[in-house]
């Protein structure tokens, strides 16, 4: 069985859970719905305050649920005793690793998109015009947050306070990524032109290449007894 | 041999606060304030010594599985957590006269804070995996990452900064025109050396005895 | 410029008290593992195994 073949499986294999259940995919879009409510809460009814704040709260969205949803990444194959099972796939092991990303990455766009559409339609923004490189710049921001995500998740499964564990190891790694992302998002939003935030956009996906990598890499350690 | 050690670096700290205090002049602008500097940039330099090494002891470890290296990476990345502690203390401290802030979002301050965050979750890691062969491969992994990480945060910080504020013209930087300030600097830079070179050898010594 | 000694009195002494402090833990630690050689420790450390 060829190493793609391998990641293909791990990835069908997820989305079949996931579109059957779809108890995680409903949590997770109840939860941005809640987030929305949320900063509104939070940051009081001035209006300019929140455009200006924009960015900020919605990466701030996208990692809230981003923690949730990667920290669960394996929490299926623990619970039903089926570690032991990816522990003994023969072959390279970081097939499993770029098809639980692969499979995360779907899932992050999915909540993504809801958390989009909900903050264009409840805080009035236009989000049409500068859609594209927007999408540019999720995509990327996404690989990064999913392939340290799915990397961590791996291990703390394993370990005692995993809930408390993940965001603690995640959320400091992954700073430069926040802060090119809501950088990159706030100069679109104003309008700029996507050759303002090409430097961010090189930082990200520079940053992204170095987190699959070392993904890729050391997974098979992450996976081992 | 770490005894030798122990007392060497208890001499280059006394040579250390001699040349900061007494040898090295006030400086021109900020005054004595500055003389932090003395303790400041070599307990930066002194943590980026640990956290190299941790990167060292991980990817060795996971390379060849000898105890010893993962002993290197814990050790360091405790005792570099602590030089990290002092570097962000001695900075806001040196701030808070020469800024009028304990804190500002100043880039080498955030990347420092940044960096003991990843540093500290490293070292909760280690607390929270019950399985000591486990517990040294993930570590190793997030040894790793954490400090690939570190270039990445460093300009992801800069530009940022870049964004929001001009650079203060006025900040803890060294000035390097005068040599005597240098010559202090360097004194200190040894001797803070010297004092992780024996708090690694005891630590190490330590992790070693506690493995039964 | 103020002389802002207190500062720097604050700074040093923060540091040296950190310093020393971590000095004094290493042996006690280590003084500790000496007189009971393998028993158990509950802080954790690289490769602690039980005894």
């Amino acid at each position: 069985m060829t190493y793609v073949r391998r990641a293909w499986i791990v990835f069908q294999k997820d989305l079949l859970i996931e579109r059957r259940s779809k108890e995680q995919t409903n949590a997770l879009l109840f939860f941005c719905l809640v987030l929305l409510f949320l900063f509104q809460f939070a940051l009081g009814p001035d209006r300019d305050r929140l455009a200006a704040a924009l960015p900020g709260l919605l990466w701030l969205g996208f990692i809230l649920a981003g923690l949730l949803a990667l920290g669960r990444s394996f929490l299926a194959e623990r619970e039903n005793d089926c570690w032991e099972g990816l522990r003994l796939t023969p072959g390279d092991k970081s097939a499993i690793y770029l098809g639980k990303l692969a499979g995360n990455c779907v899932l992050m766009a999915a909540v993504e998109l809801v958390l989009v559409v909900l903050f264009g339609v409840f805080y009035n923004v236009d989000l049409l015009t500068p859609a594209a490189p927007l999408a540019l710049v999720l995509a990327l921001g996404t690989l990064g947050l999913a392939s340290v995500g799915t990397l961590f998740a791996a291990m703390t499964t394993q370990a005692r306070a995993r809930e408390l564990l993940f965001p603690v190891l995640l959320l400091p790694v992954q700073v430069p990524v926040l802060l090119a992302t809501v950088s990159a998002t706030q100069a679109l939003l104003l309008g700029q032109p996507l050759a303002d935030v090409a430097h961010w956009l090189k930082l990200l996906a520079g940053a992204d290449c170095v987190y699959v990598t070392i993904g890729i890499l050391t997974f098979e350690f992450v996976l081992e007894a | 041999m770490t005894r030798v050690l122990g007392w060497l670096a208890a001499l280059g700290l006394l040579a250390g606060v001699a040349a900061g205090f007494g040898y090295a002049p006030r400086e021109a602008i900020q005054g004595n304030v500055q003389r932090i500097m003395y303790l400041h940039v070599p307990s930066v330099l002194t943590a980026y010594l640990a956290f190299g090494l941790v990167l060292l002891g991980s990817i060795a470890y996971l390379a060849t599985r000898r105890p010893g290296w993962d002993r290197l990476a814990a050790s360091a990345a405790e005792i570099g957590v602590l030089f990290t502690a002092i570097t962000i203390v001695s900075g806001s401290i040196w701030g808070k006269p020469t800024w009028g802030t304990w804190w500002t979002w100043d880039a080498r301050l955030t990347s420092t804070a940044i960096l003991l965050l990843v540093y500290v979750g490293y070292l909760m890691l280690r607390g929270l995996v019950d399985d000591a062969e486990a517990r040294g491969r993930y570590a190793a992994v997030v040894g790793i990452l954490g400090a690939v990480n570190i270039p990445i945060v460093h300009f992801s910080v800069k530009w940022w900064r870049a964004l929001h504020q001009p650079s203060t013209i006025l900040g803890p930087g060294p000035s390097p025109i005068d040599p005597a300030i240098g010559l202090a600097l360097l004194v200190n830079w040894i001797a803070f050396t010297l004092l992780f070179a024996y708090f690694l050898a005891r630590r190490i010594e330590i992790a070693r005895l506690e493995e039964t | 410029m103020p002389a802002n000694w207190s500062y720097v009195l604050a700074a040093y002494g923060l540091a040296a008290v950190a310093l020393f402090g971590y000095w004094r833990h290493l042996a006690r630690r280590a003084r500790a593992l000496s007189a009971r050689r393998g028993a158990p420790v509950s802080y954790r450390t690289p490769h602690r195994t039980p005894s």
